[in-house]
């Protein structure tokens, strides 16, 4: 692999461990913080105050009103983002290093000094609850989160980070300052990449008042579990498709078996090549749209293959879709494709590191995982090492009871569901 | 300070075909981008859809590639590969590493520009692309911004679908498909761009004999007339909409102008990019009347459309429409103030630096240019935007966003 730029590694003071990836040359600075606690650490009653606190972080901070904030980002041009997924909550920093001495010290201020201000916190609810609201017209999304209900039922994984609407109403200011206190007590890291400026620390330093920013680098520890019990369910949807998603939960980033995953995922849904491509879209038309979803979790990860077709086949792709499953448990894919998905495999993790913001976001995902730095390069060459039978045994271990979510108009249901219930994979 | 930004070589071969090429000593991937005018705005009246199926069709082989040959090849190296059809051009593009970029092109030059078109997969592939249709027509603000296209384009080609009728795609067949291909894929009216780490890469000499230098030049085809958008308004009631929708659409002069193309970047951004943007604070942050409101410049060739999106409740439709006109007669009557004007400098201008990062967009970019006769380097867009001040934006492009000169269209949940 290329090499992404030369690497130093630095603690803050308190603790934060702070990564630099020098890429000199095109005048711009990515920076990520990424605190672990997202939307899985939100508490029952309270879900979706990750997300809400995430982004009321760049409403006021430190010395600086939300408007102060947003005049100075978008005044240097600059992006930046304040996000919680599921296992974490990440800042993101985008801007041309010449802007980087304004700029930088923003991302201590808003973890550790964010202002909360009721009525900013009001507002970015509202906008949080019509987002929730809105998302309901996409079919796949309404399939998606039918599945994670599913897959995590009221567990950490089981709500959009969005929220659940009735809670999310309710969180308190309170609760977000408590919230806040916890950042980086559970694990954090700094990463920043491209044309760093000489005098960083002292950068990410300035503006921070009072005490130093306790943290500790994020500590190996698994994440939420998920359901492993054959289920189904039925969203009734006047659509014209059926949009149909079957998964099970897996396993984290870095467990033994996560790696024979990732190339099942190269083999089945990567590229136009693909065999989920290949046998449903090239041979049978019955889709557009046809792949897998396998994100990158602490806790045990989704493994997903999607699917939207016409109504009137529901059937066909029904059963089309259960015997691609169904071959992943009856046998091993051959030589061929093995070496095909280690290709894609190693194509991903180049393509994927472009920018400087995409290596830093790379960078920050592995160590926050509190994988080793060298986790991917450790990777590809694992990968190589891999037999069919490796992947097949992964496959029969964490994909034998998957779930099924359908979305669609009663007629496709039905028939749908009379494929599952036929199915052994139902049983 | 930034390094100075690379020049794109340029090369025409002898039959007229282009060449552009970016070398990119740094990027981990070569960019192979082949460009063509041949989008929806091509298609005669029985022909709805056909460029666009075309682009699905070429995926299925060639006179020397089976069907998903090429996909299997380019993979297998590492690589991948998409197109994407618009209304005036389509391009096929490939990833690859620097290494196996020269067999990528030959592979990508055969399959796009001799495609095998074979009723079989003719057959198979309608139904992925009525899949793709169907699709589309189940996401309610796709199907909304249809509408205003169509109400607001007249009969000009952007006010119908890329994907093409239903009962058009049912009728069409591959001796159709190949008179277009055979009418459009002429060597005057493609390009070839590359963009990456190219030492080593001899394009003139790969190209003797490619199937590139053997077109012919185009023949005479009918002018794709300027578009004239229409100012009025209509209401839609949509099922399983769940926000109300305010869309608007204006016409800006068209891709040729690139010069204007910026100022309308600018103006874009000063009214709905950040917090800060004009119509964003005033309908988002202050009035709290909507959820997002977003504005985009669509740069075309017959006429640029600006397309604004405001999602708000229903009962709001009414105050949401007055404020976009109020915010944009204010910046009629009012020109913009320089710190306001800097910002969006500073914004395009990163978005800009920022978009060329990526060898894909490089190649994207100066392929589209040089497709359509515009041979402007990589530094010239931001002399361009240095060049716009307050003054020359209300006299210039601001009348332009008249409310009165806009086709709105409100959608309701039904």
């Amino acid at each position: 692999m290329r090499t992404a730029g030369l690497m130093h590694q630095r603690t803050l003071p308190g603790g934060c461990p702070l990564w630099l990836i020098e890429r000199p040359g095109a005048g711009i600075l990515s920076a990520k913080l990424w605190m672990r606690g997202g939307s899985s650490a939100d508490e029952p009653g309270q879900r979706g105050a990750a997300q809400l606190l995430a982004g009321v972080l760049s409403r006021g901070c430190g010395t600086l009103s939300g408007d102060d904030l947003a005049d100075l980002v978008e005044g240097s041009g600059a992006g930046l983002r304040c996000e919680a997924a599921e296992d974490g909550t990440l800042l993101s920093l985008k801007c041309a290093s010449s802007d980087a001495p304004s700029l930088v010290p923003l991302l201590l201020q808003m973890a550790q000094q964010p202002w909360l201000v009721p009525d900013q916190i009001d507002l970015e609810r509202q906008l949080n609850l019509q987002t929730l609201q809105r998302q309901k017209e996409d079919p796949f999304q309404l399939a998606h989160d039918q599945l994670r209900q599913l897959l995590y039922g009221d567990g950490p994984y089981g709500h959009d980070p969005l929220g659940v609407e009735a809670e999310l109403r309710a969180v308190t200011r309170d609760q977000l300052q408590q919230l806040a206190g916890h950042y980086g007590q559970s694990g954090a890291v700094l990463v920043l990449a491209g044309e760093i400026p000489p005098n960083v620390e002292e950068l990410l330093l300035a503006g921070v008042t009072g005490a130093q920013w306790t943290c500790q680098p994020p500590p190996r520890r698994s994440g939420p579990a998920g359901h492993n019990k054959p289920a189904i369910a039925l969203c009734n949807d006047e659509t014209e498709q059926l949009v149909l998603m079957l998964g099970a939960t897996t396993t984290p980033l870095g467990s033994p078996q996560a790696l024979a995953l990732r190339l099942l995922h190269c083999h089945l849904g990567v590229g136009m090549s693909s065999r989920l491509f290949v046998a449903l879209r090239e041979e049978h038309g019955l889709a557009y749209d046809v792949g897998v979803h396998f994100p990158a979790r602490l806790g045990d990860a989704p493994f997903v293959f999607h699917l939207s077709s016409s109504s009137e086949r529901a059937g066909e792709a029904t059963t089309e879709l259960l015997q691609e499953w169904q071959r992943l448990l009856d046998q091993p894919i051959s030589e061929a494709e093995l070496e095909l998905a280690l290709a894609k495999f190693r194509g991903q993790e180049a393509l994927g590191r472009q920018t400087s913001s995409q290596i830093a976001d790379r960078h920050a995902l592995v160590l926050g995982h509190a994988l080793p730095v060298d986790f991917a390069e450790r990777s590809l060459a694992q990968a190589a090492q891999l037999s069919p039978e490796d992947l097949l045994a992964a496959a029969r271990s964490l994909l034998a009871t998957p779930c099924l979510s359908l979305c669609g108009p009663a007629s496709a249901l039905r028939q749908a569901e009379a494929v599952w219930q036929r199915h052994r994979l139902s049983q | 300070m930034p390094q100075p930004l690379p020049e794109p070589q340029r090369h025409t071969l002898s039959n007229g075909a282009n060449l552009v090429q970016i070398d990119l000593p740094q990027a981990p991937v070569v960019c192979l981008d082949l460009w063509c005018r041949a989008g929806s705005a091509c298609e005669r009246p029985d022909e709805s859809g056909l460029a666009h199926f075309l682009e699905h069709m070429v995926f299925k082989g060639s006179q020397s590639l089976d069907a998903g040959e090429f996909d299997l090849k380019v993979e297998a190296l590492g690589g991948n590969s998409n197109a994407a059809t618009g209304f005036d051009d389509v391009h096929y593009h490939v990833l690859m590493p620097p290494e196996a970029a020269p067999q990528a092109l030959e592979l990508l030059l055969d399959l796009v520009l001799q495609p095998r078109l074979d009723g079989d997969d003719f057959a198979m592939e309608r139904q992925v692309v009525l899949e793709e249709l169907a699709q589309s027509e189940d996401q309610p603000e796709e199907v909304a911004f249809q509408e205003l296209l169509r109400q607001a384009c007249g009969s000009h080609a952007y006010g119908l679908p890329i994907l093409g009728r239903r009962e058009a795609l049912e009728a069409h067949n591959p001796a159709a498909m190949a008179a277009f291909h055979q009418r459009h894929y002429r060597a005057d009216r493609c390009c070839l761009a590359l963009a990456g780490p190219l030492k080593g890469i001899d394009l003139e000499s790969a190209l003797e004999n490619s199937p590139l230098s053997r077109l012919a030049k185009a023949e005479d085809l009918e002018p794709i007339p300027r578009l004239q958008l229409q100012p009025g308004s209509t209401r839609m009631e949509l099922p399983r909409l769940e926000a109300a929708r305010l869309l608007m659409a204006w016409q800006f002069p068209g891709a040729a102008d690139q010069d204007a193309v910026m100022g309308g970047d600018l103006l874009t951004t000063l009214l709905a990019e950040g917090r800060r943007s004009r119509l964003v604070e005033q309908l988002r942050e202050r009035l709290r009347l909507v959820e997002s409101i977003d504005l985009d410049l669509n740069v075309l060739e017959s006429g640029c459309l600006v397309l604004m999106e405001a999602v708000c409740e229903p009962e709001h439709l009414q105050a949401v429409e007055q404020q976009v006109r109020r915010v944009l007669l204010e910046l009629i009557e009012q020109p913009p103030s320089e710190a306001e004007l800097d910002r969006a400098k500073r914004l395009v201008g990163n978005g800009y630096r920022f978009s060329l990062e990526v060898a894909g967009s490089v190649a994207a970019m100066v392929g589209n240019s040089q497709l359509w006769g515009r041979h402007h380097n990589l530094q010239r867009p931001l002399d361009w935007l240095t060049h716009w001040n307050s003054e020359r934006l209300s006299r210039e492009v601001i009348p332009l966003l008249d409310p009165d000169r806009a086709f709105s269209l409100q959608a309701v949940p039904s």
